[in-house]
């Protein structure tokens, strides 16, 4: 089971007659509760990935297969969590979580709304509107949105972007908290390579609309960003990353 | 640096300052709220010059006193016309012709203003013939209305509805049309239908330029108003404004005048009331730019 991709073109335009691809040919297999980061940078066409994963874009070739089912749209089993939160200013933080389980008129839409709430550490807040909370409280928020309708895949599009470096070194640590309680299917999308050695089981690295590496990360959990380990598998990323470029790529 | 001068620039400031009692933003909330008692204040203010401007030409003799009745003679026409009984009847029909046209025309616009902008087609279809008689003042097309939908309520109702219809249809249709693309997206991935993403991000993402809208329309409502009493009623403000001009009554004209502006500031004030109680999500966060 798990997301696999086979084939999968994309592109936006022509370029003297012919496509020109954002994602170019991608296979691409992720099994169930693997954590895995798409790492590349901007217009590599990693969001153009999570947007064909999460059904806002069709491909143009190819097929996207979750669970076995080719996907059409989006649906209510693939939680997607926006870099811009997304959520909706005129609900509270509770009402924001409970809006999935509610749609489904699930009489325990509060009960797993609390839960959560408590899961993502923001007890004191439910009755607060999203335009009063701080960027790394509105984040939590979004991943518990996301979280309530128990999707089989959690796909995050560069979620810990707009945060400052000490709210996303914590929120880094309550993901994989998240990740190890719910056991879900992570598709995370970043630009840091730090970031996605720290999180993933595994790092796709995307280049110019194919994939250049897919590497498993052999480290055990908590890892130490300043071991020799943690710092072979970032100059692998980064090598890959600027190879046949000039100039050198600055690490966050 | 100096050592002198250094502690010049250190030197320990006169004034102590000490933990506020209240926030400065607390402090901002009650100043707004003494505001309204100015604003009150203010038309005091207005009706008293108004009357001392009254009493002056009575003793000075500027012009022929009847031009300008003073508030005192309107309050004295006002207590005759509700001696009479007339008084709630007039304000009454007014209302009621005024709340139906503006329930209407709101009505009428949010449906046409979700057709506009769920299908192109009528889209293309509508937009051209509404940007080509939107501006024809309304006044043009009472007698048209008065053809079409006879002299009763009909074509007074109707004309009110129209008249807020046509401005309320931009609030509607740009409402909608900015709604957040990404609110959408996670609305959908949170498994809502079409139906729902209309009733819970849609139309909610469109209400604070519907709330704008209304209180923009309302003036265009009033115009309606006073507009289809003059010209085809026997009740209501506008027409105790026709019926006294023909019998040169200026208190009574100023009356039903003033009433149509308490009626109309009473009905805004309303509007932006429901605009708290409904906006409410808006009031956290930022307020204003720089805090003063």
């Amino acid at each position: 089971m798990g997301v696999i991709l086979t084939n999968v073109f994309k592109a936006f335009e022509e370029v003297e007659g012919k496509p020109k691809y954002v994602l170019n040919n991608v296979h691409l297999k992720i099994e169930d509760g693997e954590f895995v980061c798409i790492l590349g940078k901007s217009g590599c066409g990693k969001s153009t990935l999570l947007n064909l994963l999460a059904g806002y874009l069709k491909v143009d070739a190819g097929r996207i297969m979750v669970n076995g089912k080719e996907i059409d749209g989006p649906s209510a089993q693939r939680g997607v969590v926006f870099q811009q939160h997304a959520l909706f200013p005129w609900y509270t933080v509770q009402q924001n979580i409970e809006f999935g389980p509610r749609l489904k008129r699930r009489k325990d839409a509060r009960k797993v709304a609390e839960e959560l709430i408590m899961l993502v550490g923001l007890k004191g807040y439910e009755k607060k509107y999203p335009g009063s909370l701080s960027g790394g409280m509105a984040q939590r928020v979004g991943i518990a949105r996301a979280l309530a309708n128990d999707p089989q895949v959690l796909l995050m599009d560069e979620p810990l972007g707009a945060l400052d470096a000490m709210i996303r070194h914590n929120m880094r640590c309550e993901i994989i908290k998240i990740w190890e309680k719910t056991k879900k299917t992570i598709i995370f999308i970043t630009h840091s390579i730090p970031e996605a050695v720290y999180l993933a089981d595994r790092v796709v690295l995307l280049k110019d609309g194919h994939i250049e590496q897919d590497v498993r990360i052999d480290l055990d959990r908590p890892r130490d960003i300043k071991s020799p380990e943690f710092q072979e598998y970032v100059d692998i990323f980064e090598k890959g990353l600027t190879e046949n470029e000039a100039g050198l790529l600055i690490a966050e | 640096m100096a050592q002198d001068e250094f502690l010049l620039i250190n030197k320990p400031t006169e004034k102590k300052y000490f933990a506020p009692a209240v926030s400065r933003r607390t402090a901002a909330i009650k100043k707004a709220k003494s505001n309204k008692w100015y604003k009150l204040f203010s038309l005091l203010v207005f009706f008293l010059i108004w009357q001392y401007i009254s009493n002056l030409n009575l003793e000075h003799n500027w012009f022929n006193p009847v031009f300008l009745p003073s508030p005192y003679m309107v309050l004295e026409t006002g207590y005759s016309y509700l001696m009479k009984g007339t008084l709630f009847i007039h304000i009454g029909e007014s209302f009621y012709r005024m709340i139906s046209g503006f329930i209407i025309g709101l009505i009428v616009s949010i449906i046409i203003g979700v057709m506009i902008t769920s299908w192109k087609w009528f889209d293309n279809m509508v937009t051209p013939v509404l940007n080509l008689i939107g501006p024809i003042p309304v006044l043009a097309f009472l007698p048209m209305f008065l053809i079409w939908f006879g002299i009763g309520e009909g074509s007074k109702i109707s004309l009110i509805a129209y008249a807020t219809f046509i401005p309320m249809l931009g609030y509607v249709t740009d409402g909608i049309r900015n709604t957040d693309p990404h609110l959408i997206r996670s609305a959908i991935s949170l498994g809502a239908t079409p139906f729902q993403v209309f009733t819970k991000i849609t139309f909610k993402s469109a209400l604070p330029n519907i709330m704008t809208g209304m209180k923009a329309s309302l003036a265009f409502t009033f115009s309606a108003l006073v507009v289809a009493e003059m010209m085809g009623a026997s009740s209501g403000l506008g027409f105790i404004i026709i019926d006294s001009k023909n019998w040169f009554k200026m208190s009574d004209m100023f009356l039903a005048a003033t009433l149509i502006g308490l009626e109309y500031t009473i009905f805004h004030g309303i509007l932006s009331a429901l605009e708290n109680v409904i906006l409410k999500w808006k009031k956290e966060g930022i307020s204003n730019a720089v805090e003063d």
